[in-house]
């Protein structure tokens, strides 16, 4: 019995200790007032002073300051857009990946498997930076265009959203690739010779048949890289231009540049709210496929 | 009233729907087939039969078009479809893991293939119905395949697959994965939706039973190659070497060597200690070739006292009883060593059961009992 | 003095720190000392040196204000000082265990104090000015003999910037620079912290916006040395290191600095001691090793930096003291200004309108 207990508790503990407290920091943050202080807000609370009259000097403020400016619901929207076109993005580039690692011989596939993994043995800033290395001006990429001859001058890449769309689909493609292939490893090859069998060609078989049936994966791997890449930060500011609008620079920018972190915090809180939506359908998804396979 | 029997394999002016030629079909450097030709009727429940590794599954996915031969010509009602893709075959396959589609619809599943067929909506509704009619599911037409049960998954797929009304049908182990009874049941039924949609059946297996049950004819394979094809009573009663006497149902091998008495009855010398025995055959052997005597143990009586009139005759002691209900499995080590089987029908209660554990008992069976096989 | 959020940022930002007392945690900027200082200070003092960089005051800021950095000193720049300081971030420094202090320069010691009266938390480190770095040949190519490239009419007036779009401009991406600097430009003082005197910069660094290739606070040090643009606004030592980094290419790029003749912005990066430091006494012994005229020498040396230490300038290579560009003569001394912090709405203000202008939103 206790056992059981144990063991139920221990999740419930995580969740507190890694999610739910830090939730509510944050969340008392975007309820207080910003001040020059240490840290820079008030009122902060101290044991031995009365709950009441601390939760009394807290109030939505900062929230309704949101809604005033359209910086920032123009910046989830932004944000929103960006991180669905790189979730297509990475899935057109990742679903061939996974198609044709489910395909290949056996022996090869711990292998391809490997190498879809083994960029995560370097930092992720370090990729980033490569790809700035690669994307610049005077990069690889521009100097081996021109010495192919098919453009006369180089192309600006770095700074734009084009490199911020290749930063995401870079750092997220595994992320895409290893759900889908877990779905496409399992699928039952009979099944689509069956579909051949009565009457599709190859690619209807594809359409109709492994396909739908990757669904689950495809829907996993959306998620996961949409859910993050929307409060994305460092790929943006280091590949993005100026003018590249997301929420996580504006975050960065109202913690940082404002010392506002009651706002911030409120922004934060925002953005969580968006994300628990995706989140939501994301678990539905995971429990559907769970209980179809059982 | 005579019955015309069933039987275009004796006409020699039938023509075959099926036919092989000279297939062969190499993976890398094994040979999966090898200079193969064999003839299958219209309307026949065609039986390939043989160990796993035999071939059969190739010939099988040779006919369906997941496999083209690497020479040779597969005919189809005269057309040559070896290189045929397989949505362009007149032929469908039950899978053995019935490959059903998990995200479709009992319903769905067996309109798939009409669906690619581009045909009328009413169409397809009447034909998927006649199929669940066929295959008594009209109540799971809504369900998902994960909502079935096993028995209800193999008469899935099998409607799937003759939705289409193929000219042929091929059902790759299609009760393997049905317990006992129930596949006892559903081979009469597979037998019986043959006969009604009139369609050529052939069957891959490896349950010699099953093969038996519900075959017009059946091909014994071994090692790519065809044994013996024969209808299941002849293959039974005449298989024409060890291997597919051992593979058909069960027997004792009896190693001896020959020598001619008169016309095609020959003595066979097997044991010092023992008398010939005597059995015949139609094959010309020489004095002194080696052969085997295959018999099966059905056909072995069982006494207390030598039999009078028995063309065999040999003494042992009961060593081993195997109780099957219907029937007793007598197993008699003879006084050379060597162990009979011989089987008896239950007629009486167990509890008068003639021969018990020790007893010495005389096992006899008649000169054409036996089939004697070359080496 | 704000710079993008870099890789050694985010890393320094990450580690967690346990002080042990015989050694000295010290959070600087990115290439802004000769790394045999750093030896020379262990060997001297015994005591074992723990030197991490960061390229925002930004980052520093909110360590600072958070608390618990584990850092003995840190360098902010003026105006990030003078907020911390207020918020409570740091110690007063104890002089009678720095007797090098008389060897600083009064004349920076009188500017450094609007930040920090009585210079009683931190110690000048460096100091400078933001200006125009320009491609002399390509920019004398494209708009005459007369360029005017030692004024801001060269970045601010949208016929010279459209013409200069083809080689190239890039801007800081700091508005606390920038919108001082457009200031300048207006006539209007350039540490107003007057909402509607700073409303107007917006007509100008809007109207010059399309022709602004990035607005980036580090990549232009590169950019200019390879030629890739021709015209960046940006801070004098970074623009010298481009200018010194064209030479030993010998690429045929011409790299001059200008403080403008509207007025320059002058900044400082002051030594400070956190609140919280695990080691105040170390912290001391740093910051006096530092004060020394010959090591304080030696760091301007390498890095084209001017310092806030008198008693080195005799020391200093003839490069670095006769250059203007690093020690400005007495005319440009007194064109240049500085600025104070912003309360926390004028800030807002500021950002909004630079975020406004960077992406039109």
């Amino acid at each position: 019995m206790l056992r059981r207990w144990f063991l139920i508790a221990v999740p419930y503990v995580w969740l507190l200790a890694l999610f739910l407290v830090p939730f509510l920091i944050v969340f008392k943050i975007s309820l207080s007032d910003a001040a020059i202080a240490r840290p820079p807000y008030l009122p902060v609370f101290s044991w031995g002073d009365s709950i009441i009259d601390f939760i009394r000097e807290l109030d939505f403020e900062n929230f309704i300051f949101l809604t005033e400016d359209d910086l920032y619901w123009k910046a989830y929207l932004s944000s929103l857009q960006i991180a669905l076109i790189a979730t297509i993005l990475t899935l057109l580039v990742g679903y061939p990946v996974a198609y044709a690692m489910a395909r290949a011989p056996e022996h090869w596939r711990p292998t391809l498997m490997m190498l879809v993994i083994l960029p995560f043995w370097t930092s992720f800033l370090i990729r980033v930076y490569s790809w700035m290395g690669i994307l610049s001006t005077e990069g690889f990429l521009n100097q081996f265009l021109l010495w192919v001859g098919v453009i006369s001058s180089p192309l600006q890449i770095l700074n734009t959203d084009t490199a911020v769309y290749i930063g995401i689909v870079y750092t997220y493609l595994p992320f895409m690739i290893l759900p889908i292939y877990a779905t496409l490893d399992r699928l039952d090859g009979s099944l689509i010779e069956a579909a051949e069998d009565l009457g599709c060609s190859r690619a209807s078989a594809f359409w109709l048949v492994t396909l739908p049936l990757s669904r689950p994966g495809i829907i996993a791997g959306c998620f996961l890289v949409f859910i993050p890449t929307i409060g994305e930060f460092v790929i943006p500011s280091l590949l993005g231009g100026s003018d590249t609008l997301m929420i996580g620079k504006v975050l960065w920018e109202e913690f940082f540049s404002n010392r506002d972190w009651p706002v911030a915090s409120a922004v934060a809180v925002v953005l969580l709210l968006i994300l628990i939506i995706p989140i939501v359908l994301f678990q539905r998804n995971q429990q559907k496929q769970a209980e179809a396979d059982r | 009233m005579n019955a015309p029997v069933f039987a275009p394999w004796t006409d020699q002016s039938a023509e075959p729907m099926i036919r092989f030629r000279n297939v062969t079909k190499k993976f890398g450097d094994f040979t999966a087939i090898s200079n193969l030709n064999l003839d299958i009727y219209e309307k026949e429940f065609f039986a390939l039969l043989g160990p796993s590794g035999c071939g059969k599954t190739t010939m099988m996915r040779m006919l369906a078009g997941f496999e083209e031969p690497t020479s040779g010509d597969i005919i189809v009602s005269g057309d040559n479809i070896g290189h045929l893709p397989p949505n362009q075959r007149p032929v469908n396959m039950m899978f053995q893991s019935y490959a059903l589609f998990p995200h479709l619809s009992v319903w769905e599943n067996i309109a798939f293939g009409l669906r690619r067929d581009k045909l009328p909506k009413d169409q397809i509704s009447a034909r998927v119905d006649e199929m669940l009619k066929l295959t008594r599911l009209e109540k799971f037409a809504r369900r998902k395949p994960h909502q079935i049960s096993g028995g209800q998954r193999q008469r899935v797929a099998l409607a799937r697959s003759l939705a289409k009304a193929p000219k042929l049908l091929l059902l790759d182990e299609p009760l393997g994965a049905l317990d006992k009874k129930l596949r006892e049941a559903t081979q009469f039924e597979l037998m019986d939706i043959q006969e009604k949609t009139g369609t050529t059946f052939v069957i891959v297996t490896h349950d010699q039973e099953e093969a038996m049950t519900v075959a017009s004819r059946i091909a014994v394979m071994d090692e790519g190659k065809l044994v013996q094809v024969d209808t299941p009573d002849r293959l039974y009663e005449n298989p024409n070497s060890r291997y597919v006497a051992d593979f058909v149902g069960d027997v004792n091998i009896i190693e001896a060597k020959a020598s001619p008495l008169d016309g095609d009855r020959y003595a066979l010398h097997w044991s010092e200690a023992e008398d010939a025995l005597i059995g015949t055959t139609s094959t010309a052997l020489s004095d002194g070739q080696s052969c085997y005597m295959a018999i099966r143990p059905e056909k072995i009586a069982i006494s207390a006292d030598r039999p009078e009139d028995a063309a065999n005759a040999v003494q042992g002691k009961v060593e081993d009883i195997g109780y099957l209900g219907n029937m007793s499995t007598y197993h008699v080590r003879l006084n050379s060593g060597s162990l009979i089987k011989a089987q008896v029908a239950n007629q009486r209660r167990i509890s008068r059961r003639a021969f018990a554990w020790e007893d010495p008992v005389w096992l006899s069976w008649t000169a054409t009992a036996g089939v004697v096989l070359a080496d | 003095m704000t710079r993008t959020l870099t890789a050694a940022t985010v890393t320094a930002a990450l580690l967690g720190s346990v002080a042990l007392a015989d050694e000295v945690r010290v959070y600087n900027w990115s290439d802004y000392i000769d790394e045999a200082l750093l030896e020379k200070f262990e060997q001297e003092t015994g005591i074992e040196l723990i030197y991490d960089v960061f390229d925002s005051n930004e980052v520093l800021e909110t360590k600072m204000l958070a608390g618990g950095s584990g850092y003995d000193v840190v360098v902010p720049s003026g105006t990030f000082l003078q907020r911390q300081i207020q918020a409570g971030a740091f110690q007063q420094l104890d002089m009678a265990q720095l007797p090098n202090s008389g060897n600083l320069w009064d004349v920076i010691q009188d500017r450094t104090a609007q930040y920090d009266p009585d210079n009683a938390y931190s110690i000048n480190y460096m100091w400078g000015t933001t200006g125009i770095g320009v491609n002399v040949p390509k920019v004398q190519e494209i708009l005459g003999e007369d360029a005017p490239i030692g004024s801001l009419d060269l970045i601010f007036n949208p016929d010279n910037m459209a013409k200069l779009a083809e080689c190239g401009v890039y801007f800081l991406d700091a508005p606390s620079e920038m919108i001082p600097a457009a200031l300048a430009y207006l006539g209007e003082d350039p540490n107003s912290h007057d909402s509607d005197t700073i409303a107007k910069t917006e007509a100008v660094l809007g109207g010059v916006r399309e022709h602004v290739a990035k607005f980036n606070s580090s990549e232009y040090i590169n950019a200019l040395a390879n030629g890739d643009i021709c015209v960046a606004f940006g801070w004098s030592g970074d623009i010298l290191q481009a200018r010194d980094r064209a030479w030993e290419a010998d690429n045929g790029v011409e790299i001059a600095y200008n403080a403008p003749s509207e007025g320059a912005l002058m900044w400082f990066d002051q030594m400070a001691i956190p609140v919280d430091a695990p080691n105040p006494e170390g912290a001391h012994v740093f910051l006096n090793f530092i004060m020394d005229a010959q090591n304080m020498a030696d760091a301007s040396n390498y890095v084209y930096y001017a310092n806030g230490n008198a008693a080195s300038k005799p020391l200093l290579e003839e490069d670095v003291i006769s250059d203007p560009a690093i020690y400005p003569d007495e005319e440009t001394l007194k064109n240049l200004y500085t600025t104070t912090p912003y309360d926390a709405r004028v800030q807002r203000q500021v950002t909004r309108l630079w975020t406004k202008i960077k992406s039109g939103t």
